[in-house]
């Protein structure tokens, strides 16, 4: 569409305009509903707390937010190769390069990756007894951090300028040379500034499991998910400091005239490394937690404890290492030699043997186990088969030389999404009906769950499994188009019909929290899922500082024995001192800070990025004049001078 | 609640995120070195060794690396309580740690005037992007001393101490960045 603004000629595709009439019929009418609600006092409580379980909820809540946003962007693709030679809309051309790299980065870094450590948030600290993670504050700022960069990603669309060089920005197509304009600095800047979230998150996450466990709560002692989120978090170390310079670099190459990636000068195969020793444990970052959901879930739904304890964080570990080494699989068609693709291919296969440990060890936990199948245990049954379907694939890529046929076919995107799918999405969806009584107090409704299971894993299977198919027959991946000749239409029109069912049970999804939400039930109470672990000892939603009488502990799955032998958990009064929370606006203030000085990068405005930069140092500033921390230290010595 | 330990307690925890936090600060030098030696020496332009001047970096190192030594007085002031060895110590590093960052941005300055920018070649693009990113690493490092000369009198001594500390680790650290830097950027191609 042309609009004729103050003389100068606009184009905008109607896309657009339609999002930006959508936000301002609906943004007014939401306002009016949260006041109406008097829902602002809750928000602004969320907004500004520190407490482990609401900093969670924020996390889950936006990335839901987000994953709605990337579901629509799949249905579009789906809807524009539905048929060949279709016209669906404006998806053509670039506009169709836009949507699958929104789709994408959207659903790996702004979906993906928070909805983990959401939940990693709201249960890691009650299963070892810790009263908050280490850092509270700093756990504000991550959440802000994420929030932040997920929206300036999320506004490139709202301004015609979505990114559109792919999730993985593979040079020189992401530098100023071939896509000039401000798309691909949107992407930039929205991982660099999420990016930088994650790895407080992480920080956070390893000094709380190291160093807050109560007393007697070993490491061998710990439940699989606290050692899933452990060997995650040193992974985020590895993987995102690297993402972060690659992104440095690249905006240099865009903003600043350097030729590191493009030109005569530059490698663009340097990119390429570097975003896949990223990328590569990024996969394990989204897939380990997964795990550990899982685990602590057939555990507990099937009382029995979790088959060969040992071997399965032998074998978290195992993969966490092995995925350090193995980032050059993606790079078999690159031409770096036989012995790094004969390496790389032997340490990715590798990685099938500490997953299959897992797997044996899943299906030994529920052997002769009491199972009830409920729908967090109904997500981790559809988990199994779905994620070794996509390890067999995966297993397949892995040889170099079969590669060549599949590499940037729709038999790669049919392999990343049953792993990714099948392990995150499935395993926070079981996290989120597990855990959803510890973050509200209520339990989502069983027979809707169920429903959203079922709705859910068939439109999978029907949207991906044919994916395998039209990339064995040839249909490269990243195309908006093909011919009736292609002979792959069958394949492309069962996958429109299943990713419409997944969109389908989502809102279902929707349906239950509304129900869920909309009678006053009673609280569902401490343990509702008869649990095992630490978690499941304290009031539902989760207090702040749970545990004041700090429980002593002397075996794996304690709740369970001591609802066993009908005793009461051990208490202590003499432990170590709890993290110091606080009610505080200086991470919101940053996040401002951060979206000027991005947009001032994004758009090359001088005087927004010194701004918003003056403004971010200011913070630290202002941090370090108003320590929480300070009075609990003067109370301390007044009490030692006693 | 013992709260007799809690800032024994709460500094342990607070040293270990910050020795997480320079792990990763690491990884990020360690790409960048990378990035340095793949790209240097250049194929076109000047050879490094024409454009680096040995007094500037002896210099600059005599003068960030004694302030290392320096900050060991505050060091020993916070141990022994003694206020006035910590102001000195702060006080030195400060000076010595200024003079670093004005040898370094004469040097920037110099290079930049000469015409050898970021975008002449990829050897001068990962100099400026890895010692630049040093030396707003020292920047912050002289703010945050000043910040902690202010705080001085307004905190509980273990609360300042303990901020004290941490900084101590971050400016041993920035410092051994510096001996890495000399090491791979500068040695190889002065003599």
């Amino acid at each position: 569409m042309e609009i004729n603004l103050f003389g100068k000629l606009i184009l905008l595709p109607t896309d657009v305009i339609a999002a930006w009439v959508l936000m301002i019929i609906t943004g007014p009418l939401v306002l009016y509903w949260l006041t109406k609600k008097r829902a602002w006092p809750v928000i602004w409580d969320y907004a500004t707390s520190t407490h482990h379980r609401k900093i969670g909820t924020v996390y889950i809540i936006f990335s839901i937010l987000f994953f709605f946003r990337a579901g629509v962007d799949a249905l579009f693709i789906r809807l524009q190769l539905i048929t060949p030679e279709n016209q669906f809309w404006v998806f053509q051309g670039d506009k169709y390069n836009e949507i699958f790299t929104t789709h994408g980065t959207m659903m790996i870094f702004f979906v993906a990756t928070p909805l983990l450590i959401g939940l990693m948030n709201v249960a890691v600290p009650l299963q070892i007894g810790a009263n908050d993670l280490a850092f509270p504050y700093l756990n504000l700022v991550s959440v802000y951090l994420f929030v932040t960069g997920g929206m300036i990603f999320f506004a490139a669309f709202f301004f015609n300028a979505a990114p559109n060089a792919g999730w993985t920005a593979y040079a020189p197509l992401s530098t100023s040379t071939f896509t000039a304009g401000p798309n691909n600095n949107y992407y930039i800047l929205g991982l660099q500034v999420s990016g930088l979230g994650t790895i407080f998150a992480a920080i956070n996450m390893l000094v709380t499991i190291l160093r807050l466990r109560a007393p007697g709560l070993k490491l061998t002692r710990m439940p699989l998910f606290p050692w899933a989120s452990l060997i995650t978090s040193f992974l985020i170390l590895v993987a995102f400091p690297v993402l972060a310079i690659a992104l440095l670099l690249l905006q240099f190459d865009r903003q600043f005239g350097s030729q590191f990636f493009m030109g005569e000068l530059g490698h663009p195969v340097y990119w390429q490394h570097l975003f896949w020793i990223f990328g590569h444990p990024e996969v394990y970052i989204l897939a380990l937690p997964a795990f550990g959901i899982f685990s602590d879930i057939i555990s507990a739904f099937s009382r029995k404890n979790v088959f060969g304890y040992t071997s399965m964080v032998a074998a978290l570990a195992l993969i966490g290492l092995l995925g350090l080494m193995v980032w050059a699989h993606h790079m078999f068609t690159v031409g770096l030699g036989p012995f790094a693709n004969t390496f790389f291919a032997i340490t990715t296969m590798m990685i099938a043997i500490p997953t299959g440990i897992k797997v044996f060890n899943w299906l030994f936990t529920m052997r002769k186990g009491v199972i009830r199948i409920q729908t967090p245990m109904l997500f981790a049954l559809g988990f199994i088969p779905t994620f070794v379907m996509g390890g067999v694939t995966g297993v397949m890529l892995a040889s170099a030389a079969a590669d060549m046929q599949y590499h940037d076919t729709y038999f790669v995107v049919a392999h990343f999404h049953y792993v990714i799918i099948g392990s995150t999405v499935l395993g926070s969806f079981a996290g989120i009906y597990y855990w959803y009584p510890k973050i509200t107090g209520k339990m989502l409704d069983d027979k809707l769950g169920k429903w959203h299971f079922w709705l859910f894993l068939i439109g999978f299977h029907l949207t991906f499994f044919p994916q395998h198919l039209a990339g064995l027959n040839g249909m490269p991946r990243r195309v908006y188009d093909y011919t009736w000749e292609d002979g792959v239409f069958v394949y492309n029109f069962i996958s429109s019909i299943g990713a419409f069912m997944m969109g389908a049970s989502m809102l279902i999804v929707l349906w239950n929290v509304y129900k869920t939400h909309r009678k006053k039930e009673e609280n569902a109470g401490a343990d509702p899922w008869d649990g095992r672990t630490l978690e499941w000892s304290v009031p539902s939603p989760s207090p702040e500082h749970p545990f004041e009488k700090m429980p002593v502990i002397s075996r794996r799955d304690p709740l369970w024995w001591a609802k066993l032998e009908k005793k009461e958990l051990p208490h202590t009064e003499n432990h170590r001192a709890s993290p110091v929370s606080v009610k505080t606006v200086q991470p919101m203030f940053l996040s401002v800070a951060l979206t000027i000085m991005s947009f001032g990068f994004i758009y090359g405005w001088i005087w927004m990025q010194i701004l918003g930069g003056a403004a971010a140092l200011a913070s630290f500033v202002i941090r370090a004049f108003n320590d929480e921390r300070k009075p609990a230290y003067e109370r301390e010595e007044m009490d030692n001078e006693q | 609640m013992s709260s007799k330990t809690m800032s024994k307690d709460l500094y342990g925890d607070k040293r270990m995120g910050f020795f997480i936090y320079l792990f990763v600060e690491a990884i990020m030098f360690s790409t960048l070195f990378a990035t340095y030696i793949i790209y240097t020496p250049p194929q076109m332009g000047l050879y490094p060794g024409e454009l680096f001047k040995l007094h500037t970096v002896v210099l600059a190192s005599v003068f960030l690396l004694s302030s290392s030594g320096t900050l060991m007085i505050a060091e020993k002031g916070l141990d022994r309580k003694n206020a006035r060895m910590i102001l000195t110590g702060l006080l030195i590093t400060f000076t010595f740690g200024a003079t670093f960052m004005y040898f370094e941005v004469d040097e920037f300055y110099k290079f930049i005037s000469e015409g050898h920018t970021v975008a002449k070649n990829n050897f001068l693009a990962s100099y400026f992007v890895l010692v630049g990113l040093h030396a707003s690493h020292v920047l912050f490092g002289l703010g945050w001393m000043i910040v902690l000369l202010i705080q001085r009198k307004l905190l509980p001594f273990n609360l300042f101490a303990e901020k004290h500390r941490i900084f101590n680790y971050y400016w041993h650290f920035v410092d051994i960045i510096w001996v890495l830097i000399v090491i791979i950027v500068y040695t190889p191609y002065l003599f």
